[in-house]
């Protein structure tokens, strides 16, 4: 099997906020300019000529867009009309599986260079109908009209982890106060840019809205505009860009049931993960097949273990130095620390509680504010987290932030998970220095 | 030579009055021209070190989509919320009960069998909860609304549901509901909802946890009540 090694050679956002009245193309445009500013020996009058690389697109909604194909202007746009072009599209999973796609185009040995370009444009519509068309990624005749929102059915999901682990009101507010927190240094974030520069505690959590209990509106995420870029090369062509790339090690996808009302008893995951299902406790009626049930996200796991197979990561609380976790919840970092085996099923409260993922415990987590305060550009998202632990890992971060501070001097890899829907599918990508 | 026939046309069997005018002016509507437009000033820039004062056209720009959308295989379903019935469909090989039913067993096992229907009782648990303070526009004066993953008795799944006449400080897993269809229904999912079916023991909170609660749903209703007169969940 060809198996090339995969190389990040550089990486850019357009950063998010909610409005940003710039133009899709424009936005990835100022993202795709600060990778040629970063690759002066980068010439994109090869490309078309060559045909040895593809750019892979990645947005989420035609209809939030008011555009199809969109991806054929942000590619004219650019400058690469005759180059091979994909769209990816998967829910919130988009930007993730943007990035695996590429890394696998590369691996193939049809490619030496992959440019990935993601963006979004979440202001156009009325707030109501911009959750509709995010709801609508959800089950139309099943889910989604029965009176339930998006943000609803993952508080159905978040109830259910207080009920069988006793995860608590404070531990979600206590991951919002981290989040935000986090997002305060960086220049790329929608929070800061809306809400100042000042710290937020757990009481300013309390005070936000309640939205669907238990979540209140610092819990959730951020709907965003803005735009990111990756170059990804094989290991030949890096060398003529940079002495220090940052190499893809693992990917990984998976998926799981469109509805999450579906898991509980769902014939295929019975008896899959026996050491899970052992952890169900007496107290809970024990459903059919007790992993993931609606505690847990299996497409997180099934994904998590394909990539430490590909990447050759045993022990991932050992082996990996920082976590970027998809989340539109604040609970889904703590479920999603759990089934990518960063900690014991109904353990992920404990990791925040000892502040291991705060960012000076030893796992750090979502250093970028993630989904709640680095915004939700959805085909973005998952792609600017790249480029954001890119940045960690070659060292970038005094640079590209002007927060030295928070660049993290020892680590070596990083792990960022994406997922759609309610965790119907999913995506993780292990980065290494 | 396998003899073949052509599907249609089709025949109706019964259907619904609906307004065709309406329907056919909301299909038409918008098409895309401008109603108006404003010119704006906005700092812009791709990092919050770089903003530079833009302007910015904007136009409000309507558009609308209508849907004559089929139910399929499972249309038996919906036929039965009109006939006031809960229907589910089987898999005669597992015995896996689907509400919201599945034309074909998606058991790996049994090679995507094709189901049968069975009428399911009105009754089931609640798996999980949420208390929605931001409802479907449609059901905002319902608000505090509460939404249960409800698993209908002797199916394998669970099916969302809003829930009445709860105290949304009452509703906790496990309890056991009775399930309605609405006697005006009009042949979707929301058509259906719960209701408790025996006294309700509120879960766990802590003092300080049951005060942030109370306050946050007297906040939710005094917004209803101020939207919509007093017509509340209360």
């Amino acid at each position: 099997m060809a198996n090339k090694k995969v190389a990040i050679v550089a990486g850019a956002i357009s950063r998010f906020d909610n409005p940003r009245h710039t133009l899709q193309e424009e936005m990835c445009a100022e993202a795709v300019r600060m990778i040629l500013d970063d690759l002066p020996n980068l010439d994109l009058g090869t490309w078309v000529k060559e045909q040895d690389t593809a750019a892979c697109y990645s947005y989420f909604s035609d209809i939030l867009e008011q555009q199809q194909c969109m991806h054929w202007i942000i590619n004219d746009y650019l400058g690469l009309s005759g180059l091979p072009q994909y769209r990816v599209e998967s829910g919130g999973a988009t930007p993730i599986d943007a990035v695996v796609n590429a890394a696998l185009w590369i691996r193939s040995g049809l490619f030496k260079q992959v440019l990935v370009v993601g963006w979004e444009k979440m202001n156009e519509l009325h707030i109501q109908k911009v959750n509709e068309a995010i709801a609508i990624a959800g089950d139309t005749d099943w889910d989604f009209v029965s009176g339930f929102t998006y943000n609803a059915f993952y508080a159905t999901l978040e109830t259910r982890r207080m009920h069988v682990f006793g995860e608590t009101e404070e531990d979600l507010a206590e991951v919002a106060v981290m989040t935000h927190n986090n997002s305060l240094d960086n220049p790329y974030a929608q929070w800061p840019a809306q809400h100042g520069f000042g710290k937020i505690t757990v009481d300013d959590v309390y005070k936000s809205r309640l939205i669907s209990w238990p979540y209140r509106l610092y819990e959730c995420a951020m709907t965003s505009e803005g735009a990111s870029a990756l170059l990804l090369t094989d290991a030949e062509t890096a060398r003529k860009y940079t002495d220090t790339p940052v190499w893809i090690s693992g990917v990984g996808f998976g998926s799981d049931t469109m509805r999450p009302g579906d898991r509980p008893d769902n014939p295929a995951w019975k008896g899959l993960f026996p050491e899970d299902e052992k952890l169900w406790p007496g107290h809970v009626e024990r459903p059919l097949s007790p992993y993931p049930d609606l505690t847990n996200f299996g497409a997180f796991r099934t994904a998590a273990r394909l990539a430490y197979k590909d990447a050759g990561i045993r022990n991932p609380r050992k082996e990996i130095d920082m976590v970027m976790v998809f989340d539109p919840y604040a609970g889904v970092v703590l479920a999603g620390l759990e089934d990518m085996d960063f900690c014991k099923r109904g353990e992920g409260m404990k990791l925040l509680r000892e502040g291991v993922i705060q960012p000076w415990g030893d796992l750090p987590c979502q250093f970028s504010g993630s989904l709640t305060a680095q915004g939700h550009a959805v085909g973005s998202t998952s792609i600017a987290e790249v480029v954001q632990v890119y940045w960690q890992l070659s060292q970038q971060i005094g640079k590209k932030w002007g927060a030295p501070k928070r660049q993290m001097s020892k680590a070596r890899r990083g792990l960022i998970q994406g997922h759609g829907g309610t965790g119907c599918q999913a995506g993780v990508v292990i980065l290494e220095r | 030579m396998v003899k073949m026939e052509q599907p249609g046309p089709e025949k109706v069997i019964k259907q619904s009055a609906y307004d065709e005018k309406w329907w056919n002016d909301w299909v038409m509507k918008g098409g895309w021209r401008p109603e108006a437009w404003k010119i704006i000033e906005m700092k812009d820039g791709p990092t919050l070190t770089s903003l530079k004062t833009e302007r910015f056209m904007i136009i409000h720009r309507p558009h609308a989509n209508m849907f004559n959308h089929s139910y399929g295989k499972v249309s038996r379903f919906f036929e039965g919320l009109l006939e006031g019935k809960l229907m589910g469909t089987k898999c005669p090989k597992c015995g896996l009960v689907y509400c919201p039913p599945r034309a074909h067993c998606f058991n790996p096992k049994c090679r995507l069998a094709e189901t049968t229907w069975v009428e399911l009782p009105k009754k089931g648990v609640v798996h999980s909860y949420t208390i929605m303070a931001i409802a479907w526009p449609s059901m905002a004066h319902l608000q505090p609304l509460v939404g249960a993953m409800v698993r209908v008795d002797g199916t394998n799944t669970c099916l969302p549901m809003t829930m009445r006449d709860i105290d949304p400080e009452k509703v906790n897993i496990g309890l056991k509901v009775n399930i309605h269809i609405s006697k005006d229904a009009k042949g979707d999912l929301l058509d259906v909802y719960a209701t408790p079916a025996e006294e309700p023991k509120a879960p766990k909170r802590t003092e300080a946890e049951l005060k942030r609660f109370r306050e946050d749903m007297d906040k939710t209703r005094e917004w209803v009540k101020k939207t919509f007169g007093t017509k509340t969940n209360k």
